[in-house]
């Protein structure tokens, strides 16, 4: 079953161009404006995944675990960047970079080690071919949600400044003054996670679905799969979340219980 | 304990953001007092009255609390002993009660009021044991004061802090809410701190006055200082409000 139904060539990539092609002269027709970006998307695609293929075909060839470990860790540095650097809010919380960094590096252990080692029983564990697209998926979710995240969370802080100070004047701790605004921030993000959970299969076939049963599997084993995935999804999503923020929050209070607002003014 | 010093502030200063607020801020409050803070917008009050519960804390000088320094005491207990009310009543979702039971969430082991305290202290703010039930958010302005008023009470605290309670509440149910706050000083021997910005009210309730600009003292003393100002500045400032 593992053999390709459709194969498809680079002629037939290009080929697939055409739709853009199309998309683009719908834009230009009613004058949107985008057809530049666009094109620059179209190649950068092309370019970024034809490059990515390469890259793994040489990964996939690697059999050492420490090669393995380190492109993982590689990934989860490349990843924590990329969240810490295009969240202006985050460029102000202290030890934003650490926080995320440590608590994926912790996300990616505990569910990839599971994953590889207790469902899929990966032989040996670090076999490049389940290890790198299920640690990319687990760091491009949970980096995805929690950006969403810490945007609402600051967001947040900065709606309820007044509740938070009533509640500390009251003598709550910092974690109870900012519980709501806590369980308002992970709700906003998980709720696409746990409404796709909802609908999927009822409308569209999820994407890593779709791919393995173009590819030629059968789809008795493409669900199976995708069960997995949107399991391990949610739960590597809830569990960045619910630990960036626990770590996240106390930034914003001094040890004497003080809201610091100089760091919301500067968000 | 009485007359005895509750906060003593010595030079007292407090810079956000290369801005300073409050500079040397000197200040003996007695227990029992009632204080007025008065001033011109952005002189420093709502911050100065932020200090006394350690909602921030000062960037430079000393405040101690009944001879304690305040970086000492621990805060949640300090916050309990030192109550506040803002300028806009913040109840959350939910009942009266909800309201009312909130701190008590904090406390481990948990404590139990008995119904007898909450309906003692809806009374004790001229609100009905029927309140107890109703949804926080159909209350009028002045009623969510009253129930923020009676849950700071529930805590039992010796220093009350005012932070323009009655500002968005019409003048007669200001002067109520005043009225009710000074009686209430008087049976539980309360030490209140209050930022005004009304003369006539503070001649009303308060006992003694502090005058700030800019961040600074200029005048402090026994409230007869409205009718018989030492500075320009006070004297400027009591005709414009008065005005």
């Amino acid at each position: 079953m593992t053999q390709s139904f459709y194969s498809l060539s680079w002629t037939d990539v290009f080929a697939s161009m055409v739709l853009v092609l199309f998309s683009i002269g719908l834009l230009r027709w009613w004058k949107i404006g985008l057809e530049k970006t666009l094109i620059i998307g179209t190649l950068r695609t092309f370019v970024q995944l034809s490059a990515m293929g390469y890259i793994l075909t040489y990964f996939f060839g690697q059999r050492h675990w420490l090669f393995m470990v380190g492109l993982v860790s590689l990934m989860i540095l490349v990843a924590s960047y990329e969240g810490y650097r295009r969240q202006k809010t985050a460029l102000h919380i202290p030890h934003y970079f650490i926080i995320i960094t440590g608590v994926l590096t912790l996300t990616v252990i505990l569910v990839l080690g599971s994953v590889l080692t207790f469902i899929l029983h990966v032989q040996p564990w670090y076999y490049p071919y389940a290890m790198i697209p299920i640690a990319g998926m687990i760091i491009g979710n949970a980096l995805n949600t929690t950006s969403l995240t810490v945007n609402r969370f600051v967001g947040e802080l900065e709606h309820r400044e007044a509740e938070i100070d009533m509640l500390l004047s009251l003598g709550a701790p910092p974690r109870a003054a900012i519980h709501d605004a806590i369980r308002e921030s992970v709700k906003a993000a998980l709720l696409p996670t746990v409404n796709s959970m909802m609908m999927v299969g009822l409308v569209q076939l999820p994407g890593v679905m779709t791919g393995q049963i173009l590819s030629g599997i059968d789809p008795l084993i493409a669900v199976r799969y995708q069960i997995m995935i949107m399991y391990m999804w949610v739960t590597a999503s809830t569990m960045t979340n619910i630990l960036v923020l626990a770590l996240v929050y106390r930034q914003f209070f001094t040890p004497r219980q003080q809201l610091r607002c100089d760091l919301l003014r500067r968000s | 304990m009485e007359n005895s010093n509750v906060f003593t502030l010595a030079g007292v200063s407090y810079v956000i953001q290369n801005t300073p607020i409050l500079t040397g801020i000197t200040l003996d409050i007695r227990s029992g007092e009632h204080w007025a803070l008065m001033g011109p917008s952005g002189a420093g009050k709502s911050t100065l009255l932020r200090l006394f519960n350690s909602l921030i804390s000062p960037t430079s000088g000393a405040i101690r609390f009944h001879g304690q320094p305040l970086e000492s005491t621990d805060v949640g207990r300090l916050r309990k002993r030192v109550g506040m009310l803002f300028q806009e009543a913040v109840l959350v979702n939910g009942s009266v009660r909800d309201n009312l039971t909130l701190p008590r969430q904090w406390v481990r082991p948990v404590p139990e009021y008995a119904e007898e305290q909450l309906t003692e202290a809806l009374e004790r703010v001229g609100l009905t044991p029927g309140h107890l039930t109703t949804q926080a958010r159909s209350l009028s302005g002045g009623e969510k004061q009253r129930v923020a008023l009676a849950r700071v009470l529930l805590n039992e605290p010796e220093v009350l802090l005012l932070d323009e309670p009655t500002a968005s509440l019409d003048p007669p149910l200001a002067r109520k809410i005043l009225r009710l706050i000074a009686d209430l000083q008087r049976e539980l021997n309360l030490t209140v701190i209050r930022v005004s910005h009304h003369p006539d009210l503070v001649r009303s309730f308060a006992g003694q006055v502090l005058f700030l600009d800019k961040g600074r003292i200029v005048e402090q003393g026994p409230i007869v200082l409205l009718d018989q100002p030492r500075t320009q500045d006070f004297s400027r400032f009591l005709r414009e409000a008065q005005a």
